[in-house]
């Protein structure tokens, strides 16, 4: 089975969103003292940073595998009509097939 | 009949002429059993249409071929639509196939059918063996064709929900005999880690049984199942239900279904974030104002509020405690003075029990007296000691005309020892000389 935290040390965003849920639950309790609640508070802040990032993470790309000339694929971006999803390309995109 | 004899050619060619040009054998729609298959480097296929007394040399040619959805094998039984020709050279005829269809899909579900089973018995549809896909995936890899209606419902959807969302499309043949080939490669190169894909959607839009076949191929069948990605199978509409969906990791009964397994909505996320920071925010928040009021309703109290009141207060009952001690003061000296007033009283009595007491120490001091040595001189006693001072007390501590003295009231005298006479007790006992003489 595929591993499932990419980046080492950082958590998965799934793990972090987890944690943060922990965290509002446990501030929501209140059993905690006000010094442990302010460093749960500032690390669920971090923990809400660090998901914002993930999801802004990567920038919209749709890009097309293509076999080069010496057999290497390559990648190639393609625009989108954001419409109808479909690419727009003026190439035959029949021929770059792997 | 000697007048009318053909050459070769001249009689094939009638025999051409008769055959392509009739009506009867163009175009006409023939069933039967394939067999010697021959997929040729041209792109043209060769096979032989049998049935059980007959068969028929065919050809489909690439032209013709193209647009065929499945991979023609051995023993499949076909109906072909197609002309005949004439080749001369051969002096043979040959059904040349224009297109064709599945005669009956009963041998291909069949078969499909063995081989489900034949990856069910190598447990190979475990669903222990399923792949967990990342919920929020980096990069979505697609496997389809860059024409279809697949790829556009797929990224439609996908930006709709995740507007930044990466896509790497592998382009590949959806249907014909070489689709499944093209399919696998797809799979594969998105494995590539060099892609960084963390899902693949493999599939394609809705399509005949014939066209969706490529899905049931064993080759994709296994590219899924040894794909190192989490793989989507997404295969035509909701009713089909191709080997690929068994053998992937998650199922989607359309490629837009796929693209919303994939892609998780990020305004949703975004909302659940934002909602649990504003969660974390407000109960510490609260927490704040909670123990911030406390701490005024502390802070608001007299003490506080006023400090100098606790010096005040202080003074106040520094003032009282003196007031008091000098009041206590004057009550003690008041009384005090009034018990002085009835002193002399006191002094009498004080005096007349110091007579008593007086003259009853001179009776005991009288009494102590007589006891003592000199009450006992003065009574008429003496004292004898020896030259050392030691006090006389037998007749044997002493010896004939040693010196002894003598303590009487007045003073003293040296005396000498000249007989000594012990006294028994009860009798008299004589012990030479021992009287003591002055």
């Amino acid at each position: 089975m595929e591993k499932k935290t990419p980046a080492k040390g950082k958590p998965s965003f799934e793990k972090a969103l987890e944690e943060l849920e922990k965290i509002a639950e446990r501030l929501e309790d209140g059993s905690l003292g006000l010094e442990e609640s302010i460093a749960e508070f500032e690390r669920g802040s971090r923990l809400a940073r660090y998901c914002r990032e993930k999801l802004d993470e990567a920038e919209r790309r749709i890009e097309i595998l293509q076999k080069g000339g010496d057999g290497t694929v390559e990648k190639r971006a393609v625009r989108v009509k954001p419409d109808t999803g479909e690419i727009e390309d003026d190439e035959d995109l029949q021929g770059s097939l792997l | 009949m000697e007048d009318h004899t053909y050459s070769v050619s001249e009689i094939t060619r009638l025999l051409k002429k008769s055959i392509e040009g009739n009506p009867d054998f163009t175009s006409v729609w023939v069933k039967g059993e394939l067999s010697n298959v021959t997929y040729h480097s041209s792109g043209h296929i060769y096979f032989t249409l049998k049935d059980e007394s007959a068969v028929l040399s065919s050809a489909f040619f690439k032209y013709a071929n193209k647009s065929l959805s499945f991979r023609l094998e051995e023993g499949m039984s076909v109906l072909a639509m197609g002309s005949f020709t004439v080749y001369e050279k051969r002096g043979s005829y040959q059904f040349i196939v224009a297109q064709m269809r599945l005669e009956g899909v009963g041998e291909l579900l069949k078969r499909i059918e063995q081989l489900k089973n034949k990856l069910l018995d190598q447990g190979l549809l475990d669903p222990a063996r399923k792949k967990i896909k990342p919920f929020l995936p980096r990069r979505i890899g697609v496997v389809t064709s860059p024409t279809g209606a697949a790829i556009r419902d797929i990224i439609k959807v996908a930006m709709r929900r995740f507007p930044n969302i990466e896509i790497v499309l592998a382009p590949a043949k959806v249907q014909g005999a070489d689709a499944a080939a093209s399919i696998v490669r797809g799979i594969e190169e998105l494995n590539n880690r060099a892609h960084a894909i963390d899902v693949i959607i493999c599939g394609r839009g809705g399509g005949s049984f014939e066209d969706l076949l490529p899905f049931n191929e064993e080759p994709v069948v296994r590219a899924i199942l040894s794909s190192r990605v989490p793989v989507i199978s997404a295969v035509g509409h909701q009713i089909d239900h191709p080997l690929s969906d068994d053998a992937a990791d998650y199922s989607a009964p359309t490629p837009s279904a796929a693209a919303e397994i994939a892609v998780p909505v990020k305004s949703e996320l975004v909302g659940e974030i934002d909602y649990l920071a504003i969660r974390a925010q407000t109960s510490l928040a609260s927490r704040m104002t909670h123990l911030t009021n406390r701490l005024s309703g502390i802070a608001a109290l007299r003490c506080f509020r006023n400090p100098r009141e606790i010096v005040s207060m202080r003074e106040l009952s520094l003032v009282d405690l003196e007031q008091r001690i000098t009041a206590a003061l004057k009550d003690a000296v008041a009384g005090g003075r009034q018990r002085l007033l009835a002193l002399p009283d006191l002094h009498r009595l004080w005096r007349s029990e110091a007579r008593e007491r007086r003259s009853r120490l001179d009776v005991a001091w009288g009494a102590v007296e007589k006891l003592s040595p000199r009450g006992v001189l003065e009574r008429g006693y003496s004292l004898v000691t020896d030259a050392r001072g030691r006090i006389i007390r037998s007749v044997r501590a002493v010896k004939s005309g040693e010196s002894i003295g003598v303590a009487v009231a007045d003073g003293s005298m040296g005396c000498t020892v000249n007989t000594i006479q012990r006294e028994v007790r009860g009798g008299k006992e004589n012990a030479g000389k021992g009287k003591a003489e002055l």
